[in-house]
């Protein structure tokens, strides 16, 4: 087993319900710092709210989740969210222009020190097959795989050491979805955590976690 | 200043213009006609007890008198916000309290002290006329100001965690949504500025001519009193989102559902 340090994502003994019901009983998952882990299961058992837990975006039934050997706790949720990238499925970019949307976050405090990573803005807009033309278009005439690939480029120039994925290639077409294949396996310090039923697209994968097994009702 | 009184059977005669409404809601079966009749029985009765009241507090003007007359319009107008913007009262009642009397205290006082320089700036003539116009005038701006705030942030939740998960701070996050719920509540008192005199004769301006002042002063103190509201205006809600703040989100800077009054917890 890997060194506390060592272990960049950790949720032990982790339940989960919505007003609905419980949807996901006894899970537990460790993702060692540089692994890509890929999560499936039926819709509706919990990835994405799994995601939002390491986050502190949603707060687990029972269990603990920790980042980078650190307990999530309210004192410590804001330090560990600069730990990590998210892509939500189908992102809400907010108001405003692409190229305001996408230096927002380096206005912030805590990414103040990676205002230099805007200059990478042209060469990932290039890298995804979008026009330099988009930057000055509103977020809300983008389409949905557009705003899928501006929200991958805001979390690759965030430049966190964790990324999680949540359906990432859901409105992505061939080449885009190649683009962030070869992204994701050329890092090779980046964690990674990917939700996703495309699994194809991610063979480098270290290990698929389905989390069926831990789906009350459904076959262990 | 000398003012024409309005005898008991002249003001009676005002509810004959009550005809004109009555007949169009009659007419076209506009189902209001008990809504009106209740509101208008109770402007009769609310003005009447505020007329009696004040006159006592004008005769006797006391400090600590007026001050809790204005603490409890105050009040009034706290419950009122409160209730219009879906939220729930035991929350966020303290703290909007606290936004509502700050930024109606801070013009009023400056209008009373520095403007007029009244002797006491707690005179009851003045501090409570203006005190009331400048807090009449919040109330609705904070309404639109604070449920547009926190009913943006519901609806477009995945914006915010967005935010959230990018690194901002609580303060970072919410911004966007701040500047959208003080331009809400603040546009219809700039549009209410830049047009006033031409589509309407204000409030205030028509009170001091009726008492007797030459409309050259009546416009002084209307520009006095516009300025004030605006002033108050924008003090009140962006307090009061600040101070709501702190009893709306938790420590992880989710907004809590518990705050709105259709939760159901």
């Amino acid at each position: 087993m890997a060194g506390s340090d060592d272990i960049a994502l950790l949720a032990k003994d982790m339940s989960l319900a919505f007003d609905t019901g419980a949807v996901l009983e006894d899970f537990s998952l460790e993702v060692s710092a540089g692994q890509k882990i890929l999560m499936t299961g039926p819709s509706g058992c919990g990835k994405s709210t799994l995601l939002k837990c390491f986050l502190g975006l949603a707060v687990p039934k029972s269990g603990s989740i920790a980042v980078s050997g650190q307990p999530l706790t309210p004192a410590t949720v804001w330090s560990l969210r600069t730990r990590i990238a998210y892509v939500m499925q189908e992102p809400d970019l907010g108001r405003g222009t692409v190229r305001q949307i996408v230096e927002r976050p380096f206005h912030y405090h805590a990414n103040a020190h990676l205002l230099h990573s805007v200059e990478r803005l042209n060469e990932l807009i290039d890298l995804f097959g979008l026009g330099i033309d988009l930057l000055d278009k509103n977020v809300s005439k983008l389409s949905g795989g557009e705003k899928q690939r501006i929200a991958l480029i805001v979390a690759i120039m965030l430049d966190r050491p964790i990324l999680l994925l949540d359906e990432p290639t859901s409105a992505l077409d061939a080449q885009s979805r190649k683009t962030l294949s070869r992204y994701l396996q050329s890092r090779t310090n980046l964690t990674a955590l990917v939700v996703t039923h495309d699994t194809d697209c991610f063979t480098f994968a270290d290990n698929i976690v389905n989390l069926k097994a831990h789906v009350p009702g459904e076959a262990k | 200043m000398n003012i024409q009184d309005i005898a008991p059977w002249q003001l009676a005669s005002a509810y004959l213009l009550l005809i004109l409404p009555l007949a169009v809601i009659l007419w076209y079966r506009v189902p209001i006609l008990g809504r009106t009749a209740l509101a208008v029985l109770r402007m009769t009765a609310q003005l009447v007890f505020v007329g009696l009241y004040l006159q006592v507090i004008f005769e006797l003007n006391n400090l600590w008198l007026n001050l809790a007359w204005l603490s409890v319009m105050v009040l009034v107008a706290d419950v009122s916000v409160a209730r219009s913007c879906g939220l729930r009262l035991t929350r966020i009642a303290l703290p909007l309290f606290a936004a509502l009397l700050l930024g109606t205290a801070a013009p009023m006082l400056i209008f009373t002290g520095l403007i007029l320089r009244c002797e006491s700036v707690m005179d009851a003539q003045y501090a409570i006329p203006i005190g009331g116009m400048i807090l009449g005038n919040c109330l609705r701006a904070d309404i639109v100001g604070i449920r547009t705030f926190y009913n943006s942030i519901r609806t477009s939740e995945k914006s915010f965690h967005n935010s959230l998960a990018q690194g901002a701070l609580l303060q970072e996050a919410v911004r966007p949504f701040i500047t959208e719920a003080c331009e809400s509540a603040l546009a219809p008192a700039v549009a209410t500025m830049a047009t006033i005199g031409l589509v309407s004769l204000p409030g205030m301006m028509t009170g001091v001519i009726l008492g007797g002042a030459s409309p050259f002063t009546a416009i002084k103190y209307q520009i006095a009193i516009m300025i004030a509201i605006f002033s108050g205006t924008s003090v009140t809600v962006a307090l009061g989102i600040r101070l709501t703040m702190r009893s709306a989100f938790d420590h992880y800077g989710l907004l809590k559902e518990s705050i709105f009054k259709d939760s159901g917890n």
